[in-house]
């Protein structure tokens, strides 16, 4: 299928969880092995909005409500996906993966390697990521490096609406198990309102955006800033913020975890020769580290700058104060951008 | 047998629990209207709230003591009012102060006091094995103290739950799971997603007694919970005890529970177990005064812990990055034994 | 596209929550911009009511001539939130 230019513009704009649930319609419309199975997926539409409206289409049989049994449901995904089927499972947070996790990592991503390629399982696990509404410690993780740490799934994350949509249609159509994190603070829910930005134009047919292909959301030359989700938002806040003060940023969202796309980025740092990653995951042994290794591999020398903005190594805290403490905003990504330019 | 009087602690508690969710319920919805935005007001992120739970919590609850261990689910108000959690403590946790019982950290959903060995958990059956854990340590110190797990009926279906009931039976461990029957986990109704309309029923695979109590009822409740709660501390093992709530206010405040039919929430709110108790005090001989008395002195000590709380500071910022552990990696002391240690010197 | 033809108010009376008492709303999405061409029915923006969310459908296809209430903006109950100018 020939795929529109990205950043098409149309008349048409979306909310990421409106064009997410219409590259689900359209899939299952085409393809009757496509089905949803998830906590509240149904009646309630997703408890973030994933699957508003798709039980009046295709009803029960394929817009699965499932028991509270994380382990049972995503393992039955996989089995169903090496049938043939090709399953959508969703976690309602991905702070849930703890009870399914045997089935996600042992199960789910080794089943290809472990049978020399005999079988696929092609299969989307899709999941909420992310805080900053206060849900604290067991409910506002993103936990995006423990999944793109782990070898055998595909980890996508969208940051608007455009690339939601075409990513979700690839992720359905791919035949190996993909994990599809989409955040919570994006979504454009009427009681969890969203940044300007993740609500875009978005083409109504089909298209596909391939993985392992970042995206360079902002041209700049004297910084790259590398970053996915929640934080390609808050990234360009940052940058325009500082284009009045003569820097110029670049922003790439990184939009798939595994493929990584670290060409983009090296190209970016031997243009800037300043590299900044911001993570809403954890620091340690996690994103932040391995695109810094990532571009360190490639050309040393091209690096003449490096910080890191990531969640300090402590669990989400509740309270406001503390909260806000710990996840990177605009002004921790400025001051960031600020100090790898501090010896120009 | 319950005695009057302790029939009007039971409702007493009961009156205060239910209030603290009205007024929590207030305070929640304030700065969220008419946008509701889950971030904003002096209460934000998610609120589960226990209205048409109390009977649960006070009927088992009120047969244990602060050794005796409660770990509680994502809607854990009710149970932490019966266990006798500090109450001005927790609120301040739900209001985000530094004087709560986290300082902060926890929120609603998490709620821990040690010195009445409460903690919660918010992942759906999780509270179950940490339960087990609590039998197991009063076994081992020959104590008889006992551990509860309460969890909805949408969790039965979880393994947590299931391997902790063959755990604690193969153990014979003090334990007891009470699963609260409220008909829905969130949206779901529980014929369609669970194959047992009695929760009581998963005993039988794990060869442990099994008991559902049907009707929203204090008094029922407790004397189930006397038998249960009694087997654990005779040595006898653990027993599993459903017990038929109601969801008064939604799943999480907010929910406009869109797809569930008038009739069951009509039928939720005219099923209240403070009624229920309230008609069998009074054919006790209780009267407006005593009623007027026990009401005020509930709703007291729920504005006074209210009050409190709102007047509390907020957390540092710095304070985020206390707590991660109990000794911290940088005061960890010397490995190395002292000159004293050695004998060597005095 | 001329000017004198006569202009639809976009009402959100019919598409009101049902049960609900509460008479303010708030709009939350515009999935169109003025000067676009709409067609009957196409969902226009969502507003919420308490913590439902609710579609607006264009009552007559045309092209949207104003958006009256934008985004975060509160309203009442049977207030115009956009005006579409048959064509
Ligand atoms: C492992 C896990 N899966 C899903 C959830 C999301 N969740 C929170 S409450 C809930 C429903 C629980 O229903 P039930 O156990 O009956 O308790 P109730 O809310 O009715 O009191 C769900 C699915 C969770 N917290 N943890
Ligand atoms: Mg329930």
């Amino acid at each position: 299928m020939a795929r529109p230019e990205e950043h098409r513009q149309t008349e048409r704009s979306l909310t990421m969880s409106r064009a997410m649930v219409e590259a689900i319609a359209h899939e299952m419309r085409e393809d009757d092995a496509v089905f949803y199975m998830g906590e509240d997926v149904a009646d309630y539409g997703g408890i973030f909005d994933s699957t508003e409206g798709l039980l009046d289409e295709f009803g029960r049989d394929r817009i699965m409500d499932v028991p509270i049994s994380e382990t049972a449901y995503i393992g039955a995904a996989v089995g169903a996906a090496q049938g043939g089927m090709r399953p959508i499972a969703e976690l309602m947070f991905v702070d849930f993966f703890g009870v399914g996790m045997d089935q996600i990592y042992n199960q789910m991503a080794k089943n290809t390697y472990m049978s020399g390629g005999a079988l696929s399982v092609p299969m989307v696990l899709t999941a909420a990521v992310g805080g900053t509404y206060n849900d604290a410690a067991q409910h506002s993780q993103t936990l995006y490096g423990t999944f793109a740490h782990l070898p055998g799934m595909k980890v996508v994350v969208p940051s608007t609406a455009y690339d939601a949509k075409g990513l979700l249609h690839t992720a359905i159509r791919d035949d190996d198990p993909v994990v599809y994190l989409f955040h919570k603070r994006l979504m454009g829910i009427g009681w969890l309102p969203a940044p300007d930005g993740p609500k875009t134009g978005v083409p109504e047919e089909a298209y596909t955006i391939p993985f392992g292909r970042a995206d360079i959301k902002r041209e700049g030359a004297d910084a790259t800033v590398v970053t996915l989700g929640l934080h390609v938002h808050r990234a360009l806040a940052a940058a325009d913020s500082l284009a009045d003060d003569g820097i110029d940023a670049e922003v790439i969202d990184l939009r798939t975890l595994a493929p990584l796309d670290i060409e983009t980025i090296r190209d970016s740092v031997a243009k800037t020769g300043r590299l900044v990653v911001v993570d809403e995951d954890y620091r340690s042994y996690g994103l932040t580290g391995e695109i810094i290794a990532g571009v360190a591999e490639g050309d040393l020398a091209a690096l003449d700058a490096v910080e890191r903005v990531a969640l300090p190594d402590v669990p989400i805290p509740y309270a406001r104060p503390m909260e806000n403490e710990v996840i990177p905003d605009t002004d921790d990504i400025t001051a960031a951008i600020r100090r790898v330019r501090s010896d120009e | 047998m319950l005695g009057v009087t302790e029939l009007q602690d039971m409702y007493e508690t009961m009156v205060m629990a239910r209030h603290y969710e009205e007024r929590l319920q207030e305070e929640y919805l304030e700065g969220k209207q008419p946008a509701f935005d889950i971030s904003a007001g002096p209460i934000p992120g998610e609120l589960h709230l226990a209205a048409g739970h109390e009977a649960s919590g006070v009927g088992v609850c009120h047969h244990l003591r602060a050794e005796d261990s409660v770990t509680a689910p994502h809607r854990p108000h009710h149970i932490a009012i019966a266990k006798g959690v500090d109450l001005k403590a927790m609120t301040a946790e739900i209001f985000g102060r530094e004087t709560g019982l986290s300082g902060g950290k926890g929120g609603h959903m998490h709620l821990f006091d040690p010195d009445v060995n409460f903690a919660c958990s918010g992942i759906i059956a999780e509270g179950c094995p940490p339960a087990v854990g609590a039998g197991l340590d009063a076994k081992k110190r020959n104590a008889d103290d006992v551990a509860v797990a309460f969890l909805g009926e949408g969790a039965i279906d979880q393994g947590a739950f299931l391997e902790s009931l063959n755990l604690a039976s193969v153990q014979n461990l003090p334990v007891v799971f009470v699963i609260e029957d409220n008909d829905w986990a969130i949206s779901m109704p529980k014929e369609r997603v669970t194959d047992v309309t009695n929760g009581a029923q998963r005993a039988a695979g794990f060869d442990l007694p099994g008991t559902r109590v049907d009707a929203d009822d204090v008094i029922a409740i407790s004397d189930a919970a006397t038998d249960a709660i009694g087997r654990a501390r005779d040595g006898n093992g653990p027993s599993l005890l459903e017990v038929q709530v109601h969801r008064r206010m939604g799943h999480f405040m907010g929910d406009a529970e869109g797809y569930r039919p008038d009739a069951d929430k009509d039928a939720a709110t005219r099923r209240d177990a403070i009624e229920r108790l309230e008609t069998k005090l009074r054919a006790n001989d209780i009267d407006d005064e005593t009623f007027d008395e026990l009401r005020s002195r509930a709703r007291d000590r729920v504005e006074e812990a209210i009050e409190w709380a709102k007047e509390q500071p907020e957390p540092e910022p710095s304070a985020a990055y206390e707590d991660v552990f109990s000794s911290p990696p940088s005061e960890e002391p010397e490995r190395a034994p002292s000159v004293a240690d050695t004998g060597g010197e005095d | 596209m001329s000017s004198n033809t006569p202009r639809v108010a976009v009402e959100t009376a019919d598409v009101w929550p049902e049960d609900s008492d509460e008479n303010e709303g708030v709009v939350v999405n515009w999935f169109t911009s003025e000067g676009t061409r709409v067609d009957e029915g196409d969902p226009l923006c969502e507003f919420q009511v308490e913590k439902v969310s609710v579609d607006v459908p264009a009552p007559v296809s045309g092209i949207l001539d104003e958006i009256a209430l934008d985004e975060d903006d509160e309203f009442e109950k049977g207030e115009t939130i956009a005006w579409i100018r048959r064509e």
